[in-house]
């Protein structure tokens, strides 16, 4: 799964013409490490949903990798 | 005298009220009347200027691309005009105060996104922008976090209420969520006025700030969910909604998304077909050609009334096509029209989408010439033709955009 986090984040980054990130962690913080504001994270939260049938920002935000994972897997 | 004016750890810059004034008591002072830069403290104090000066200033997006800078007659030499001003020195921040309070001559003019995709130039006075700010000796030691655009209604609108009480100005916008709760505890801020997108980043609650004494929500639909969750990280905090249009500034505030009308604009505000409508004596002075020969402005904003006398009604949703993102106005038709110049595009049509971070997304489904394009490709001849909150986030190829009978683009 970190492997398709790590490609739509990617993807993000790409799509708005930034650096590529080379790994991702749990602690992985996507507004403080990844660099995403809020814009970022409204794309980012498509892009998961379209891939993992959930909107992961539906209740509450989420920022860590971990959080991130957690929501995916319910 | 040593009281903060101004602190934004963006520039990491910090202004004392008592380096305010040393800065507006320079000599040769002047100020730029198209005001054009990142910087806040730049902005405010050329504002300040132009009050003192008691004439014109035109406040522009620092995110203004060149073409869009273009589309309102906006050109280099323009920017590049200073004004020089004569005044005598200010001898206390109440004397900055009370001048500013007697600017009889001063407008400012803002852009908002228009209908027709062509950005809407609205000038106010200063009566119009501060007709809703409080004065009183109680709020004295407020201080104020800064979450909006300073050259939008909004962003002004703040900065009068905190300035003409004496009050600090605390930055927090487009600050990561980590600084924005360091500010808010080191500066011990007691008032917050933004979005509900703002407030959303700072979900979920994971520290408490009992220093926050009043929450304020605007430039977006009220969101009560949003508002809940933001009580808990501000347990002390009265929670106020308040409704504004670039066109009239704040107008409504409420504490829930219940609005009752108040005694002074009875005879301002009405609703017909269940749409609000603002009488001209409570706008900006703007295109009078919007008002149709009539008194009444439409606001497009479709209401439910509650109660007639006095009129209490709550905002069901908006007649107009124009894309809330985050508290941003979006024109899908200038959105449209700027992908339409790239080569490869054969049609295009834009528009938004709900989205639980920003309230709404703008989407975008583009018909090809040939198939040689990528999603990237477009967003890059986007990235500075447009503001960064209309390019659309997500981009589909189709084979064919679907026409209505009328031959007008099918906005889904």
């Amino acid at each position: 799964m970190k492997k398709k986090l790590l490609k739509i984040i990617n993807g993000v980054l790409e799509n708005n013409n930034r650096k590529k990130i080379e790994d991702i962690n749990d602690n992985i913080s996507l507004r403080n490490d990844v660099g995403f504001d809020s814009l970022d994270l409204a794309e980012f939260t498509v892009c998961i949903e379209k891939e993992f049938g959930i909107d992961i920002f539906e209740n509450s935000l989420v920022d860590t990798i971990k959080e991130v994972v957690k929501k995916i897997k319910g | 005298m040593s009281k903060i004016f101004f602190y934004n750890l963006l520039d990491n810059e910090k202004i004392l009220y008592e380096d305010l004034l040393n800065r507006l008591n320079k000599k040769n002072m002047f100020y730029y009347p198209y005001c054009y830069t990142k910087k806040y403290s730049d902005i405010f104090i050329n504002i300040l200027v132009s009050l003192l000066a008691d004439d014109e200033i035109v406040l522009l997006d620092s995110d203004f691309s060149k073409e869009e800078l273009g589309n309102i007659s906006i050109n280099k030499e323009k920017l590049s005009i200073r004004k020089k001003v004569e005044y005598s020195p200010l001898k206390s921040v109440q004397d900055l105060i009370f001048r500013i309070k007697n600017a009889s001559k001063w407008r400012t003019t803002l852009f908002s996104s228009g209908t027709t995709g062509l950005p809407k130039k609205i000038t106010h006075n200063y009566f119009s922008i501060t007709k809703e700010v409080k004065i009183s000796k109680e709020k004295i030691n407020n201080t104020w976090g800064f979450a909006y655009n300073p050259t939008h209604i909004a962003g002004l609108q703040v900065f009068f209420q905190a300035l003409l009480n004496y009050n600090s100005i605390i930055n927090l916008f487009q600050l990561s969520r980590k600084n924005i709760f360091k500010l808010i505890k080191k500066y011990q801020i007691t008032n917050i006025s933004a979005t509900p997108t703002f407030y959303r980043q700072l979900l979920p609650p994971e520290d408490i700030f009992p220093n926050v004494e009043r929450i304020t929500f605007g430039g977006e639909k009220y969101d009560k969910k949003i508002s809940k969750e933001t009580k808990i990280i501000f347990p002390k905090a009265k929670i106020l909604n308040v409704y504004a249009l670039t066109e009239t500034g704040t107008i409504f505030a409420s504490k829930g998304d219940n609005f009752t009308l108040k005694d002074k604009y009875k005879d301002l505000i009405k609703v017909v077909n269940n749409e609000l409508l603002i009488h001209k004596d409570l706008l900006g002075e703007f295109d009078l050609l919007e008002l149709k020969n009539s008194s009444w402005y439409h606001t497009s904003d479709i209401v439910e009334i509650i109660k007639k006398n006095p009129l209490e009604f709550k905002f069901k949703y908006r007649k107009s096509e124009m894309i809330n993102v985050g508290g941003y106005k979006v024109s899908p038709y200038e959105v449209e029209e700027v992908i339409r110049r790239h080569p490869k595009v054969q049609n295009v049509v834009v528009y938004g989408k709900s989205n639980s971070v920003m309230g709404n997304l703008i989407y975008c489904d583009i018909e090809l010439k040939d198939k040689k394009i990528t999603e990237k490709d477009v967003r890059l001849f986007l990235i500075n033709k447009l503001q960064r909150f209309k390019i659309p986030r997500v981009i589909n190829f189709v084979d064919n955009i679907s026409t209505a009978r009328t031959g007008k683009v099918k906005r889904l």
